[in-house]
């Protein structure tokens, strides 16, 4: 499988400065061909709303270069977050990684 | 009303103190208090430090402290804050926030309105010691002892 997927597991506290770190990997690695993100929450413990910012702003980062991004496995206090901001309305989110696989490989490839 | 748990600490305008703020959070009581609500005010007080750093604390040294207070009491979860950031009307700000529609596509602007969603109370008052108090009151349904036993 080439870059068309790629998978991205951040790890720890997902608070504004650890999310644009790992914003700038994902924007690089739109400018090659990857079509489909998938971030895995598998190993974050917490995010704050600065977090959720940067995502937000990656969303429309991955939007405007004709990708697609996904969630999955979010812990309980990261879908409260979403909740509270309405923000699972605005993002695809799968309970786990083999939900997606399913999913979207299967629909896409 | 029996006080259960109480935590009382200091922590510098930085933002790298989060995972101090979080940890501080886990030593209070889980077995009473339903886990939504345990989380949403562990996430209200996490917002209300980054707050703090970000906004108050602005245009002062990182060394400044921000004191956090943490009360539980039967049913009751009360966290403060105290800084020493200009005055704020947070009331007025909430009011104005009322008669907006959320924008979804920003990037920051969550905060507060995350605060005022949780929060039972929020205030923020300025004290004589020209600081500021943020307060969150949360309530809950308390979980019986001897069924968070059985539970846990």
């Amino acid at each position: 499988m080439n870059d068309f997927v790629k998978i991205f597991q951040p790890s720890g506290i997902l608070d504004g400065t650890k999310a644009k770190e790992f914003q700038q990997e994902i924007s690089a690695s739109l400018e090659k061909d990857t079509k489909i993100i998938l971030v895995d929450f598998q190993d974050v413990t917490f995010m704050d709303s600065s977090g959720l910012g940067s995502l937000v702003l990656l969303l429309k980062t991955v939007r405007a270069a004709g990708a697609k991004i996904f969630l999955c496995s979010l812990n309980d206090q990261i879908k409260i977050l979403f909740e509270l901001t309405s923000m699972d309305r605005i993002f695809t989110i799968f309970p786990t990684r083999s939900d997606f696989e399913e999913d979207i490989v299967q629909q896409e490839l | 009303m029996k006080i259960k748990s109480s935590l009382n600490f200091k922590v510098k305008s930085n933002l790298n103190a989060l995972d101090l703020v979080i940890d501080s959070f886990s030593q209070i009581d889980k077995i009473t208090i339903p886990k939504k609500d345990w989380l949403q005010c562990q996430l209200a007080l996490v917002e209300a430090f980054t707050n703090a750093v970000r906004h108050a604390h602005k245009d002062l040294s990182q060394e400044t402290e921000i004191e956090i207070k943490i009360t539980l009491v039967e049913g009751c979860l009360e966290i403060y804050i105290w800084d020493y950031g200009p005055p704020f009307d947070l009331q007025a700000y909430l009011k104005n926030l009322s008669h907006q529609k959320p924008n979804n596509w920003a990037e920051g602007g969550r905060g507060i309105p995350i605060l005022h969603k949780i929060a039972d109370r929020l205030d923020y008052i300025r004290d004589e010691n020209n600081r500021n108090c943020l307060s969150i009151i949360k309530y809950f349904s308390p979980i019986q002892e001897n069924l968070a036993d059985e539970r846990n």
